[in-house]
C-alpha cells in the first residue's frame, strides 16, 4: 500500500474531497470530531506547523457563538441582558470544530497535491487546456525576472529622478509597456521552438509521471465505498435524533443508537484515519525492515 | 549516403534589396559533422531555416533541399517535425512548459505517440543527457547550460535524422558551451548523427568537425574538410579572427608546407618544431601610472537573504580611473552580485563600498548615477524601451551626449529606424553601450559583455574600452571570457568563493594560471614565457624565426 502523497493524483484528490466532503456537510459531532482527529493526525505526521493558530481558532469560535445566539434552556451566565447558554457554546464548539477540520483537510491536501499534481489532474480531461497552464506557470517567473532586470538597468542609467511618487510611477509604466514587447518577441521564439517540434501536426496524446496502480483503486473504491456508506447510513438511522442542541441539549445513550449509526461511524471512522494509518504502517514496516538487516 | 541535397537555393527577403541566399548548393552525407561559419548577416540563419519547413521565412524562394531524396516541402506534417531537429540561440525562450519532464515529452505528445512508447523514449534520453537528477525540476530553477541540453534533448527525443543548430552556444559561458559541443560530438559519433552547426565561437568545434562551410554575403564560398579550409582562411580576415588559436597563429606565420594544427597540442607541437626558442618573452610593457581609486571595495559582505548563504565573503579590491579591470571566474561565483553591490541595486550588509573615495550609500536620490556610475547588465534587451534606435537615443540626450565615434558607427550601420530587438547582438550591444555611455559615466560596470557577439563586435568593444580608458574612465568587466581579458585588460582578477585571489597585470596573471588561461598561452607554455595572446605568441615566434636544419 502506497501513502497518499506518492498515489495516484485522482485517488488522492477524490480521498480529500470524500473524507472532508462528508465532514462539511455533517451536524453529527461523532463524524465531526473523527473527521477533526483524522485531519489533525495527517497533518501532524506531514510536518504541518501551526497548530497553534488553529486552536486559538477553535476557541475564538466557541466563544463567538453565544454572544450572538441566544437558544438553549441551560443559562450559565447574563451577559449585558443576554443570557449565555450551554447549548449555544455546545453548538459553537461543533461549528467551529467543523471550520477547524476543514481547514486541517485542505492544508494537508496543499501539501499533497502540489501543481504538477493538479495539472496532471486537468491535463487528462483536457490536454489543451493542460498545456496552457502549464506554458502560464512557465511564463510568469521569465516574466517577474525581466521585469525586474529592465527596471534596475534603467535605474541605473541615471533617466530617472524618483524623489517623487509620479516620477516612480511614470517609470513603471515604461517598463510594463516595454515588457508587453518583450513578450511578443520572445513568444514568437517559443511559437517557433513548438512549431518545429510539430505542434500542429494534428492530435496531442498526453503524458504523465504518474501511473494508475492496483493500489490506486482500492485507494479509490475504498474512499467512494467508506464516504457513501456513512452518508447513507447516518440519514438511513436517523442519527439526526442521536444528538439534540436546542432548546435542551441531550444525546441517546449509545446503546440505542442502533447498527446503522455504528456502522456509518466506523466506516467514517476508517476514512478519516486511511492515510495517517498508512503513513505509519509505512514507517514501521521500515523500522522492521532495518532491524532484519 | 546522402541525407541532404541542397541545389541551386536562392533567398530573398521580401522588401529587401539583394538576396539573402545566392545560388547554395552542398549535399551531406550521413553522419557528418559539419561547420557553418560566416559573419554576422553572411545569411547563415537563413539558410539553416530554409533547410526546415516550420521555421522558411517568407520571401521568394527558388531551388530545392532534398531530404533522403524528398523535398522537405512535401514531407509529412509528422516527418517533416521529427526527421530534423532544430535548436535556436536563446535558450531560455525555446522551452515551452513550465517542468523539465513535461518538456522533454512535448514533442511526442504533439506527434500522439502511445503513452508506453513516450515512457520509454524519455527515460532513454534523459539517461543519456543526464537529465535523471533534474528531471521533475521546475525550468526556471535551471542554469543556462541546463536549459540548452534540455532544448537539445528535448529535440533529440523525436529521434531525428539530422539536427541542425544556430548558435546554440551563444548564450553559454564557455564551459557550459564546450559541455554542449562535447555531446555535440558524443551523438554524432554514438548515434551516427548527421549534425550542422552554424557558430561564432568555433574553438570546439573546428576539431571535431569534418567539414566546413563558410558563407559569405549570401554565397558559399568553401566546403571542406577543416583543415584545407583553415589554409585558406587569409582571404577572410573577419572570420579569421573568430578562428581557435593554433589557426590564427597558423596564418599569421604563414607556413604553408606544414599541415594547419587545429587543437592545442597540435599547436604547441607546430610552435616547437619549427620556431626557437632563444627569446623567451618579450620586453615588459611599461607600467602605466595608476590614476585615483574610482571604485573601492573594503571587506564587504552580501547575501540574498538573512537564512541564504554569503555570496560575497570580505571582497576586497581598488577598480583606478583610467584602467580596465577585469574579473574572471566560474559560474555563479557571484561576479555579477559583485556588480549589483557596486551599481547600488544590491546592498551590502558589512563592509564599505566607496565611489570616489564617498561612500556609496552617501550618494542620494540617483546622483550615484549621474555623470558618475554606469551600469551595463548582462541582457542587453533590458536597455531598451522605446520602438525604434532613434527614439532610445533621443531619450538619453541624443547625438550630443553620445561620442561621436560611437555615433557615427551607428549611423554607417543605417539602424536608426529599426526597432532595438531586430537588431544583431552586436548591433545591440553597441546601442545599449552608446545609451549608456550617455550618462558620461567615471565608472563603468560591464557584466559580460561579449556573450552572443561575434569576433568583429568583439573587437570594436575592447578599442572602445581603451578610449574611454584613455579618457580616464574606470572599467570593471566581469567575464568569462578570458582571451578577451587578455587582449583588453589592464589588470585581471580571479573570483573565487566570494573573495578576490589575485590581481595582476594579463600577462603575470595568465602566466601564472595553468588551466584558466587563454589558449595562445597554453599552447606556448614551456616554450615561451608570457605569451597570453595570438599576437604575442606570433611576435614571439617571428623573433625566434624558423629552425634551421629541418
Amino acid at each position: 500500500m502506497k501513502t497518499l502523497d506518492n498515489s495516484n493524483p485522482i485517488a488522492a484528490a477524490v480521498y480529500f474531497i470524500c473524507a472532508a466532503g462528508v465532514a462539511m456537510f455533517s451536524r453529527d459531532p461523532i463524524i465531526i470530531a473523527l473527521s477533526l482527529a483524522g485531519a489533525v493526525t495527517l497533518c501532524i505526521l506531514q510536518k504541518g506547523g501551526g497548530h497553534l493558530f488553529f486552536a486559538a481558532l477553535f476557541v475564538l469560535g466557541t466563544a463567538v457563538n453565544p454572544l450572538f445566539n441566544h437558544r438553549g434552556s441551560r443559562v450559565l451566565f447574563v451577559l449585558n441582558n443576554n443570557p449565555v447558554t450551554a447549548e449555544a457554546l455546545l453548538y459553537g464548539a461543533l461549528s467551529s470544530a467543523m471550520v477547524v477540520a476543514a481547514i486541517y483537510w485542505f492544508k494537508c491536501f496543499s501539501t499533497i497535491m502540489t501543481s504538477d499534481k493538479l495539472l496532471y489532474i486537468f491535463g487528462s480531461a483536457m490536454p489543451k487546456l493542460s498545456l496552457i497552464i502549464s506554458m502560464a506557470l512557465r511564463y510568469v517567473p521569465l516574466f517577474t525576472r525581466q521585469a525586474k532586470t529592465v527596471s534596475a538597468a534603467q535605474k541605473t542609467m541615471g533617466i530617472y529622478k524618483e524623489e517623487n511618487i509620479i516620477d516612480s510611477i511614470k517609470a513603471k509604466i515604461r517598463v510594463f509597456s516595454v515588457m508587453v514587447t518583450w513578450t511578443l518577441e520572445n513568444g514568437i521564439i517559443t511559437a517557433d521552438s513548438m512549431e518545429a517540434r510539430g505542434y500542429s501536426a494534428g492530435r496531442r496524446s498526453f503524458f504523465a509521471i504518474y501511473k494508475f496502480t492496483s493500489k490506486d483503486v482500492f485507494l479509490l473504491a475504498a474512499s467512494l465505498l467508506l464516504a457513501g456508506a456513512a452518508l447513507l447510513l447516518t440519514s438511513v438511522g436517523d442519527s439526526a435524533a442521536v444528538f439534540e442542541f436546542f432548546p435542551t441539549a441531550a444525546m441517546l445513550p449509545p446503546e440505542s443508537w442502533g447498527v446503522k449509526i455504528w456502522a456509518a461511524y466506523i466506516s467514517y471512522g476508517i476514512l478519516a484515519m486511511l492515510p495517517s494509518a498508512l503513513e505509519l504502517e509505512e514507517v514501521v514496516r521500515w523500522k522492521y525492515l532495518q532491524s532484519k538487516i | 549516403m546522402e541525407i541532404l541535397a541542397v541545389k541551386n537555393l536562392n533567398f530573398a527577403y521580401p522588401c529587401c534589396v539583394g538576396k539573402a541566399v545566392e545560388d547554395v548548393s552542398f549535399s551531406v552525407k550521413k553522419g557528418e559533422f559539419i561547420a557553418l561559419c560566416g559573419a554576422t548577416g553572411s545569411g547563415k540563419s537563413t539558410l539553416l531555416r530554409l533547410l526546415k519547413r516550420e521555421l522558411q521565412p517568407l520571401g521568394e524562394l527558388s531551388g530545392e533541399v532534398l531530404l533522403g531524396g524528398k523535398n522537405v516541402n512535401r514531407l509529412s506534417v509528422r516527418d517533416s517535425a521529427g526527421k530534423i531537429g532544430f535548436v535556436m540561440q536563446r535558450p531560455e525562450q525555446q522551452i515551452v512548459t513550465d517542468k523539465v519532464w513535461h518538456e522533454l515529452a512535448f514533442g511526442l505528445e504533439n506527434l500522439g505517440t502511445p503513452k508506453n512508447e513516450m515512457r520509454r523514449r524519455i527515460a532513454e534520453i534523459s539517461e543519456y543527457f543526464g537529465i535523471s537528477g533534474w528531471f521533475e525540476k521546475g525550468v526556471d530553477e535551471l542554469s543556462g547550460g541546463q536549459k540548452q541540453l534540455l532544448n537539445l534533448a528535448a529535440v533529440m527525443v523525436m529521434q531525428p535524422e539530422l539536427l541542425i543548430l544556430d548558435e546554440p552556444t551563444a548564450q553559454l559561458d564557455p564551459i557550459a558551451a564546450s559541455d554542449f559541443i562535447a555531446t555535440l560530438q558524443k551523438l554524432n559519433r554514438e548515434l551516427g548523427l548527421t549534425i550542422i552547426i552554424a557558430e561564432h565561437r568555433l574553438e570546439d568545434v573546428i576539431p571535431i568537425c569534418d567539414r566546413m562551410m563558410v558563407m559569405d554575403k549570401g554565397r558559399l564560398r568553401l566546403c571542406l574538410p577543416p583543415r584545407e579550409a583553415a589554409q585558406r582562411l587569409n582571404e577572410y580576415p573577419e572570420l579569421l579572427k573568430s578562428m581557435p588559436a593554433s589557426v590564427r597563429i597558423y596564418n599569421a606565420l604563414d607556413k604553408r608546407d606544414e599541415e594547419c594544427p587545429l587543437t592545442i597540442r597540435e599547436g604547441s607541437d607546430f610552435i616547437c618544431r619549427n620556431f626557437g626558442n632563444s627569446v623567451k618573452c618579450l620586453a615588459d610593457a611599461p607600467k602605466a601610472e595608476r590614476g585615483e581609486a574610482a571604485l573601492e571595495f573594503e571587506n564587504v559582505w552580501f547575501r540574498y537573504g538573512r537564512n541564504l548563504p554569503d555570496v560575497l565573503k570580505g571582497t576586497n579590491f581598488t577598480a583606478c580611473a583610467g584602467e580596465i579591470f577585469c574579473l574572471l571566474g566560474g559560474n555563479g561565483s557571484g561576479k555579477s552580485t559583485l556588480l549589483k553591490n557596486a551599481s547600488g541595486i544590491a546592498r551590502a550588509y558589512s563592509g564599505s563600498i566607496k565611489v570616489f573615495g564617498k561612500k556609496i550609500e552617501k550618494y542620494k536620490e540617483n546622483s550615484l548615477y549621474k555623470e558618475c556610475l554606469a551600469f551595463l547588465p548582462q541582457d542587453v534587451q533590458a536597455v531598451f524601451l522605446k520602438n525604434t534606435v532613434r527614439e532610445e537615443l533621443a531619450e538619453v540626450g541624443g547625438e550630443e551626449r553620445i561620442p561621436a565615434e560611437l555615433f557615427a558607427q551607428l549611423q554607417q550601420k543605417n539602424i536608426f529606424d529599426s526597432h532595438p530587438y531586430d537588431l544583431s547582438g552586436g548591433e545591440q550591444q553597441l546601442v545599449a553601450f552608446a545609451k549608456v555611455l550617455a550618462a558620461k559615466p567615471r565608472i563603468l560596470l560591464l557584466d559580460e559583455p561579449t556573450k552572443g557577439l561575434d569576433a568583429r563586435t568583439k573587437q570594436e568593444l575592447s578599442s572602445m574600452l581603451k578610449k574611454l580608458k584613455n579618457n580616464g574612465v574606470a572599467v570593471v568587466v566581469v567575464t568569462h571570457d578570458v582571451e578577451f581579458a587578455a587582449e583588453t585588460a589592464d589588470r585581471c582578477a580571479m573570483f573565487f568563493r566570494g573573495e578576490i585571489i589575485s590581481a595582476d597585470s594579463p600577462e603575470e596573471f595568465f602566466a601564472c594560471n595553468n588551466f584558466y588561461s587563454t589558449a595562445a598561452n597554453r599552447m606556448t607554455r614551456g616554450h615561451y614565457e608570457k605569451a597570453v595572446t595570438v599576437e604575442q605568441a606570433v611576435e614571439l615566434c617571428r623573433a625566434n624565426g624558423e629552425r634551421s636544419g629541418r
